[in-house]
């Protein structure tokens, strides 16, 4: 996806980064300016790293899809056309005020995030230094844990109403116990070794948990702040859709039960969007944190 | 300096270390060497003040050991450094609480980098450095303090036989450098004849120190010369059949 961004981005015309500013001339020239421009190098390259065969199945959907309603197959009340879908997007976001159900969708799971992982992280840590608060908490956290989220909607609901707090409340709850138990775990799974050494330099307890012990769990910290966000976007869906009067969840529910298969699409597109992108920046914060890792890329010879 | 006297280490009912006893002087290269199960390594952790409850005493110039301490460097079998953090930053963490100023620390670190032959490597994660390189850069961080003693736990043991050739060449110039003590743990008797000055062999159930065995050969030691075998084979007489056999150069301590 990159590559191909790099491809289109290609500078235009007379502006190749120092590149002659003279318009080609001939076929050749123009050959020559196109390598230069470092579009043929990423074409090249999306080609090598065979990149493309990402592409290869959602452009065989996609078309399975237009021939579906192009040669009548499926009923467009069951399937509606690909441009239905982009019509009804274009008019959700026009006449509908359709960002403004994405931005509450998000402001919902990104506070959730915030609260769920600060609270999961730090009651997980001082669970980690501390017998006494882990025995505290862990006993009530592991119970709690079996009663799914959803089946808290409802009393919260009854409680904070149907606005975004009782939706950010389930949320931050449904991250924060993934976050307190694997940041527990993380803690008791830290090398003994590193705690000799720190021992043999004579750190101080301060100077273990900051140098040795957090470090040491950010591999496990993020991948289930990975998890429990992706798990949570789906639960940010389904509470609007119970309880909610905006947001995506909202909307998907409203265009089932008004049959709009149109709209229904454009709702599933967004929450996968907006679930990979929320994703995508969590890898990237991971890859940033993680950097000193040596990662298996899935090669072996 | 330091002084191990009748020191005998249980685990429940099993017992370590036995009465074991062994002097190092300043600037002394001292190896242990015996088959794995003898305490060597539970003996080097005592020393190292990793470990506490033991009965006996050990003292450092007159001191005795409680606990860890910056006077005591310690390299373990495994390089054990922080994967998270820069060769640098992994020397630098033994330097945390030294009471040196900023610049003074950054000299020290650098010099050390440079005196194992690292120097170019400050920024590379442990990932990326091989076996050696990762081995080189731990004792840097046990040196970087200037440490009285280092105590070396098998830290060859795991490198191929080139690397450990060289970097045996390595560690006994880094101790004529720095003029530190160093104990060596080691089950390869060679390895001990080439860089000690005395070798305190032990032995097995229970763990004890059955003879120290002097080692008075010219540096820089050959290890195809006859002198040099003669002395292994010594040292390896004394590991196998212990206090049976006493042959005049080696001189018993128990």
């Amino acid at each position: 996806m990159n590559t191909l961004s790099s491809v289109l981005a290609a500078p235009p015309l007379g502006e190749a980064g120092g590149r002659p500013q003279t318009l080609p001339r001939s076929g050749q020239t123009l050959l020559r300016w196109l390598a230069g421009s470092g579009a043929f190098a990423a074409l090249r390259r999306y080609f090598a790293q065979r990149r493309y065969i990402g592409a290869i199945l959602p452009l065989a959907i996609l078309g399975l899809w237009q021939a579906s309603s192009s040669f009548g197959w499926i009923e467009p009340v069951f399937l509606p056309a690909p441009k239905k879908v982009v019509e009804a997007f274009w008019y959700m976001l026009t006449k509908q005020d359709l960002l403004k159900d994405v931005w509450a969708s998000v402001f919902i799971i990104a506070q959730a995030f915030i609260y769920g992982t600060l609270l999961g992280v730090g009651l997980g840590f001082a669970a980690g230094l501390s017998k006494p608060v882990e025995l505290f908490f862990s006993g009530t956290i592991n119970t709690l844990r079996h009663i799914p989220s959803v089946a808290w909607i409802p009393l919260i609901v009854v409680w904070l109403g149907l606005g975004a707090p009782a939706k950010i409340v389930v949320l931050a709850k449904s991250i924060f116990i993934p976050m307190f138990l694997n940041t527990l775990q993380a803690i008791r799974g830290v090398d003994q070794n590193f705690i000799e050494l720190a021992q043999a330099l004579k750190l101080s307890r301060r100077q273990l948990i900051r140098r040795v012990v957090f470090p040491a769990i950010v591999p496990v910290v993020m991948v289930t702040l990975r998890y429990s966000v992706g798990l949570a976007w789906a639960l940010v869906v389904i509470a609007e859709g119970i309880s909610g009067l905006e947001g995506l969840g909202f909307l998907i529910f409203r265009a089932q039960n008004l049959l709009m298969t149109d709209q229904l699409l454009v709702c599933m597109v967004l929450i996968g969007l907006v679930g990979f992108g929320l994703d995508r920046l969590l890898f990237l914060m991971q890859r940033r944190l993680l950097r000193w890792q040596r990662s298996f890329g899935g090669g072996y010879a | 300096m330091l002084e191990v006297r009748g020191v005998t280490r249980r685990f429940d009912n099993l017992v370590a270390l036995h009465d074991a006893s062994l002097s190092v002087g300043e600037g002394e290269f001292v190896a242990i060497v015996g088959a794995s199960g003898c305490g060597k390594t539970t003996l080097l952790r005592l020393i190292a003040g990793l470990d506490s409850d033991y009965e006996g005493e050990i003292a450092l110039d007159g001191q005795r050991i409680v606990g860890t301490s910056l006077e005591r460097g310690i390299v373990f079998q495994e390089p054990r450094l922080l994967p998270w953090l820069t060769l640098w930053d992994n020397v630098a963490i033994a330097l945390e609480n030294a009471p040196l100023s900023a610049a003074a620390k950054k000299e020290a670190i650098a010099a050390q980098i440079a005196l194992v032959g690292l120097s170019g490597f400050e920024r590379a994660y442990p990932s990326a450095l091989s076996g050696g390189m990762a081995q080189r850069a731990a004792i840097a961080r046990a040196l970087v303090g200037h440490p009285s003693i280092l105590l070396l736990d098998e830290p060859l043991g795991a490198l191929d036989a080139i690397t450990r050739m060289r970097l045996q060449e390595e560690l006994l110039r880094i101790w004529r450098h720095e003029g530190v003590s160093m104990i060596l743990v080691t089950h390869d008797v060679e390895e001990a004849v080439f860089l000690s000055q005395k070798i305190v062999v032990m032995d097995t159930h229970p763990g004890h120190v059955t003879a120290t065995v002097p080692v008075d050969l010219p540096t820089p030691r050959d290890r195809a010369s006859p002198a040099f075998s003669a002395l292994k084979g010594r040292v390896f007489e004394a590991l196998h059949d212990n206090a049976a056999v006493k042959p005049p150069e080696v001189e018993y301590l128990i």
